[in-house]
């Protein structure tokens, strides 16, 4: 086949590689995590002491705008970190690069639509970040109704184009995931190399095939729900609206139907990266390999009948709430097979412990700490008391920031070399796991105090009694702050580097998938030979 | 009415059996309280910040300085939640203690130089089948209290009297359907009032004359122009709605949070044991001034509270409260 | 390792039209909003001057992009690059994206069911304390329903019969059966067309408006997005024909004419659901 290999920017606006996909995805991931970063930093110093004094004199407004803003910096905080964060970099990016070498394809199944799943986030963000520069509430800029969007909030609370907006971002960052997830789970399923049957396939490769599944059957249920919001907002009709017979909750049902299974996409991603670092950094294979890969089906199906856990307030009959209960709590099970299995793993392990096996390890350890949090909430009867409380935002960043996050800088770590051929400095990559390890928990560990003591989230201004844990909350964020920049040395030490001094398989005898079978970095085009398995 | 009413609400509930008898045990509570606030300030002490044990409130409820704990509890319920979630908090730091220790013994035992070869040891049924049913019965365990309470909570007992309240952006609107025409409208009361003394003054005495006894603002952000009355060891139904945006009625140490959705009735209830300020904040956004629509409920004896009524100009027919009767 | 290609996997070429197409998307959609919102000021510029052109503009785009896109596909799949197994990735693809649409369509057959099960009384703030107390019913009073048994009954008939000489068409080519195939076709494309002029007219004719109440909002959203599928799935059969003409597709190779039959099934059994749900038991 005659191959032209366009160079210089067609290399990648025209791209059909599945690395130079997934090369863009991390980027884009990257800036939009540092925007998300920057955000999250806004809200922590605005926080930090009670009153509002901070947001007025970074964007120049008066108290009433101040108010709005901070709003308009949450959701816009919560939408980027979760669509345009930790989606593009766990899935899009690692994604994008690892499977088809994990399962010895030599691209993914759809090159060019692959392409536009990717050229979809760029449109997708910019229409994000114009919302915020266009009115939303009468005389006020920006969409304020929180990453859930919950009408009538969302419809008659804002009535400029700043929502419509937002929701075709989304309508657009959707697509381009659909687009993905299908693409992911035609390759999985029809590309695997010769030998290489769906109980060979490695965790990551499953974790992303589970992951896909999930968002082709929840994501165009949102898509539905916020295109109601669009014909509320402009085109008369009353679906959330009670004046003409419409539900409010209808639309959180909707959401939900679709935000649990995607809090489960964020995660199930960064459970097979942990996975391959685990058996890796153990020199043994992961325990109870079929268990790991069928927990992770058990959790992404599970995922779909407990959505109704968000809503435990807004007045469901009991028999309802009860179910949810019962359900949600079931998830702990599998959840709590990978937490044992990891753990078994390392058991009777030769143990290195590299930055990313730290990353890991702090996940695992990390990620229990927010998982158990959530079981506490589950429980409706608890809930009363949590719900819409910094409790609930301890929990979700334990499991986010802390957890699918920390995936996100482990695998990093451990495929950097892969990627780029040359190795990150260990020593100052070990400072940096510390300060951000520190930093992270100094935030949201004393959020859950704050919960407790009844301290709701989405609030721009608290009670003086809130001080104490929010001044050392704003804190922890500074010193994550000086984690966030020493990981940008130390990735500009990596890439800087002038040469390549990264081995085909720089991590031994542990590192057992096929894409470390390939050079560092690996051919433009690979497997042109399909590999055998066993 | 009432069948209708059931279809609004979308569900049909039978009338409950009372609650069941309230057990005080204050401080024995207090004791396990403080063992807790313990245990979380010493497994944290690393982060280097002194924690206080629980400090007392000076008002009936409100968050309080460095508090680490649900705020005490003002009503059976807040008393249940908080007993429950203590349990809760007990479970799942043994679990979390479990897994960190269990992960430090492990990077401990099985270090590159402790043990450089790796065993190849890949299954153990016996093992896989502790560690799915360990949860299993954990969580059946955890159920079987927590689904009880849930029941409890949710399912209206026989109540004393009705307040309808509606959110609005940014304030609360509240009625006395049982007493004649009273009506009111919670605002916050602003910044500027505590900073300035005359301002001050003028709020409090504003206030004392609507509440009809001397009253005091208390704190920043937390405090109402005017308070919901209530009397003390009454059951009272809370029938909520919003005339625009979600809004959410929460009073924490009440143990009570409910959604006011607009175009739906949603109903909660609650007896206060105590008397006394109790302080809430709306709990669901609502727009700009979500932080500044609290709820003060001002909780006082029963004949306080008919002396209140007949100062509003309100109707007391306590024998015969068209809301009295179940739900 | 340069080496030579020795799988049957097709290494798509760099292609243009995925950037092309999402700068097409962007623009139209930020046309959209304006155009929605004619009064809204973007960086201080009414929407009421330009929008519609940029909506317009970035639809054109879109609409290239996409014929340009597909016909590199089709020629991609006449000049051998779709060997069977690239054939079976195909399918699985559209597999995928049916069931992603019939999620698509079970949210708006949720708020079917949510205001059907559970209708509320339209309130506004201020009636709430005087109207709660109502009963509420579906449809919702004052609201004048189709006869199933009418217009929508022979929609129903047509879409049936659609679905039957698609299969025919399928058939045809099975047998390459050329002239079986068109005629397959060419009735199938009449009767997609027919379908949404029968529709059409029945919009027209409702006695209900699209706004205003949540039973012309669930009413016309459903059936509406039903119907834009007709539409997509009438010019994916016409395509075909098209190309039918041009001579493609062969026994063992036709993927694109399998593709547009399962969409047109989907369509199908769609407006079953509606036909059962909407217009017989919601009516
Ligand atoms: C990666 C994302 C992620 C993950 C993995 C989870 C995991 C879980 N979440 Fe979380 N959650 C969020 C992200 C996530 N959540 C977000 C973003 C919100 C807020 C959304 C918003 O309102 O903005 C939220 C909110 C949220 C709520 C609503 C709270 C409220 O608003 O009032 C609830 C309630 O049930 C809940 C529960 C759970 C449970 C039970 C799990 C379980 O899956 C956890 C399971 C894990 C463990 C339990 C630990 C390991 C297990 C063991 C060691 C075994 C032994 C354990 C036991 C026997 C208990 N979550
Ligand atoms: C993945 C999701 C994610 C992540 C990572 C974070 C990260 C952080 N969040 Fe998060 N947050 C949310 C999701 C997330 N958040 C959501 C969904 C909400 C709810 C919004 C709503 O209410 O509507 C929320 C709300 C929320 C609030 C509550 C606001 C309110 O209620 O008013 C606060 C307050 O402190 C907060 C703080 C922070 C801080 C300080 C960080 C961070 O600073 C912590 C440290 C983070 C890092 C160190 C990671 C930085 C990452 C990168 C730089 C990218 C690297 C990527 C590559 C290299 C590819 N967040
Ligand atoms: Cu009212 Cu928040
Ligand atoms: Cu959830």
């Amino acid at each position: 086949m005659a191959h032209g290999n366009p160079t210089g920017w067609k290399r990648w606006l025209f791209s059909t590689n599945h690395k130079d996909i997934g090369v863009m995805y991390l980027w884009f991931a990257f800036i939009a995590g540092m925007i998300g970063f920057g955000m999250s930093g806004l809200i922590r110093m605005e926080l930090m002491e009670p009153g509002i004094q901070v947001i007025p004199s970074v964007f120049g407004m008066n108290d009433e705008q101040a108010r709005h803003m901070f709003n308009v910096l949450t959701t816009g905080h919560g939408l980027i970190m979760v669509f345009f964060m930790v989606m593009p970099a766990l899935i899009g990016g690692f994604g994008n690069y690892f499977v088809p070498l994990m399962i010895g394809a030599p691209d993914m199944a759809f090159p060019r639509m692959n392409n536009i799943s990717f050229w979809l986030m760029p449109p997708a963000f910019i229409l994000l970040l114009l919302s915020t520069f266009v009115e939303g509430p009468s005389g006020m800029n920006g969409f304020g109704g929180g990453w859930t969007a919950y009408a009538p909030l969302s419809t008659s609370g804002h009535p400029g184009p700043s929502m419509d907006l937002a929701i075709f971002s989304l309508h657009v960052a959707g697509a381009s995931s659909i687009m993905g997830a299908i693409n992911y789970i035609t390759t999985i399923f029809n590309m695997r190399a010769p030998g290489m049957t769906l109980h060979k396939m490695p965790l990551f490769s499953w974790s992303i095939l589970i992951t896909a599944f999930l968002l082709v059957l929840s994501l165009p249920v949102l898509a539905g729900a916020i295109t109601m919001l669009l014909t509320d907002r402009n085109f008369g009709t009353t679906f959330f609206d009670p004046a003409g017979g419409g539900d409010p909750v209808l639309f959180q049902h909707l959401f939900w139907f679709f935000g649990h299974p995607e809090v489960y996409i964020m995660i199930l991603p960064a459970f097979g990266i942990v996975s391959h670092i685990i058996s890796t950094f153990s020199k043994k294979p992961i325990f109870g390999y079929l268990g790991m890969a069928y927990a992770m089906a058990a959790i992404g199906f599970i995922g779909f009948v407990v959505w109704a856990h968000h809503m435990y307030t807004v007045g469901l009959d009991v028999d309802t709430k009860a179910y949810f209960v019962a359900a949600t709590m079931v998830i702990a099970v599998p959840t709590g097979v990978k937490i044992f299995s990891w753990i078994a793993t390392m058991w009777g392990g030769s143990l290195r412990f590299t930055v990313p096996m730290m990353y890991a390890i702090a996940f695992i350890l990390l990620f229990t700490l927010g998982g158990v949090t959530g079981v506490v909430l589950s429980n409706a009867g608890a809930d009363v008391a949590l719900h819409d409380t910094y409790y609930v935002v301890a929990h979700f960043h334990y499991v986010l920031s802390l957890g699918a996050v920390f995936a996100i800088f482990a695998g990093l770590y451990y495929w950097i070399g892969k990627m780029s051929g040359k190795q990150y400095p260990e020593f100052l990559a070990k400072v940096q796991f510390w300060i951000t390890f520190i930093g992270v928990n100094m935030i949201f560990f004393p959020q859950h105090f704050l919960g407790l003591q009844g301290m709701p989230r989405r609030y721009v201004d608290y009670p003086d009694a809130f001080a104490y844990w929010n001044w050392v909350s704003s804190w922890g964020y500074l010193v994550t702050l000086v984690g966030v920049m020493l990981f940008i040395v130390v990735m500009a030490m990596t890439l800087f580097k002038r040469k390549k001094d990264v081995a085909d398989n720089p991590w031994g005898e542990g590192a057992t998938t096929l894409e470390w079978t390939l050079s560092s970095p690996p051919p433009f085009h690979q497997f042109n030979e399909l590999p055998q398995i066993k | 009415m009432f069948p209708a009413l059931m279809l609004v609400l979308r569900e049909s509930r039978d009338i409950p059996d009372p609650p069941l008898g309230s057990d005080k045990r204050e401080s024995n509570v207090m004791t396990v309280k403080r063992l807790t606030a313990g245990f979380i300030s010493t497994v944290f002490a690393w982060l280097g910040v002194a924690t206080s044990a629980l400090a007392q409130s000076t008002v009936g409820g409100a968050p309080t300085d460095k508090g680490l704990w649900l705020q005490d509890a003002a009503s059976e319920q807040a008393q249940k939640i908080s007993d429950f979630n203590e349990l809760l908090l007990w479970i799942i730091a043994a679990i979390t203690v479990f897994v960190f220790v269990l992960m430090f013994y492990v990077m401990w035992r099985f270090r590159e130089k402790a043990n450089p070869t790796p065993s190849k040891v890949t299954h153990n049924t016996a093992l896989e089948v502790i560690w799915t049913a360990a949860p299993v019965l954990i969580l059946i365990g955890i159920g079987v209290i927590s689904l009880p309470l849930l029941y409890w909570q949710d399912q209206i007992p026989e109540t004393d009297m009705a307040i309808h309240v509606t959110g609005n952006q940014w304030n609360w609107t509240y009625n006395y359907p049982d007493y004649g025409d009273i009506e009111l409208t919670a605002n916050v009361v602003p910044d500027a009032t505590f900073t300035n003394a005359s301002a001050r003054a003028a709020a409090e005495e504003e206030l004392s004359s609507f509440l009809g006894w001397p009253a005091k603002l208390n704190a920043r952000l937390l405090d109402t122009d005017y308070r919901v009355v209530l009397p003390v060891n009454t059951r009272v139904k809370v029938q909520l709605t919003a005339s625009d945006v979600l809004h959410a009625w929460t009073v924490p140490a009440f143990g009570v949070k409910l959604d006011a959705v607009p175009g739906r009735l949603n109903e909660t209830w609650f007896e206060a044991n105590k008397t006394g300020v109790f302080y809430g904040q709306c709990s669901e956004l609502c727009g700009k001034d979500h932080a500044f629509m609290p709820i003060a409920v001002e909780v006082v004896t029963k004949e306080e509270f008919a002396r209140w009524v007949e100062l509003q100009g309100g109707t007391i027919t306590a024998e015969n409260n068209p809301t009295s009767l179940g739900r | 390792m340069a080496g030579e290609v020795k799988h049957d996997y097709h290494l798509v070429d760099p292609s243009p039209w995925p950037a092309v197409g999402s700068f097409a998307i962007l623009v139209m959609l930020i046309g959209a909003v304006f155009y929605m919102k004619p009064d809204a000021l973007l960086f201080g510029i009414e929407g009421e001057s330009w929008a519609h052109w940029g909506f317009g503009a970035g639809f054109a785009l879109l609409i290239y992009t996409v014929f340009a896109w597909w016909k590199d596909v089709v020629k991609e799949a006449e000049s051998g690059d779709h060997t069977p197994v690239v054939g079976i990735g195909l399918r699985y693809g559209m597999i995928l994206f049916i069931a992603s649409e019939v999620m698509f369509f079970v949210a708006w057959f949720w708020a079917f069911f949510n205001a059907s099960l559970y209708p509320i009384m339209p309130t506004t703030a201020g009636t709430f304390w005087d109207v709660i107390g109502n009963e509420a019913v579906w449809p919702p009073v004052g609201i004048e329903t189709f006869d199933p048994w009418h217009l929508p009954f022979i929609n129903t008939l047509i879409l049936l019969l659609s679905g039957t000489t698609v299969t025919w068409a399928h058939h045809a080519v099975l047998h390459d059966d050329r002239e079986g195939l068109k005629s397959g076709l060419w009735l199938t494309v009449l009767l997609g067309a027919a379908f949404t002029m029968v529709q059409a007219y029945e919009y027209g004719h409702a006695a209900f408006g699209f706004s205003g109440s949540i039973y012309g909002a669930t009413f016309f959203m459903a059936t509406g997005f039903h119907g834009f599928h007709v539409l997509v799935g009438t010019i994916f059969l016409a395509v075909c024909l098209g190309r039918v003409y041009k001579g493609h597709f062969k026994p063992d190779h036709h993927f694109g004419l399998e593709a547009a039959a399962w969409y047109w099934h989907f369509v199908d059994v769609v407006w079953l659901f509606l036909f059962v749900a909407v217009y017989i038991w919601g009516g």
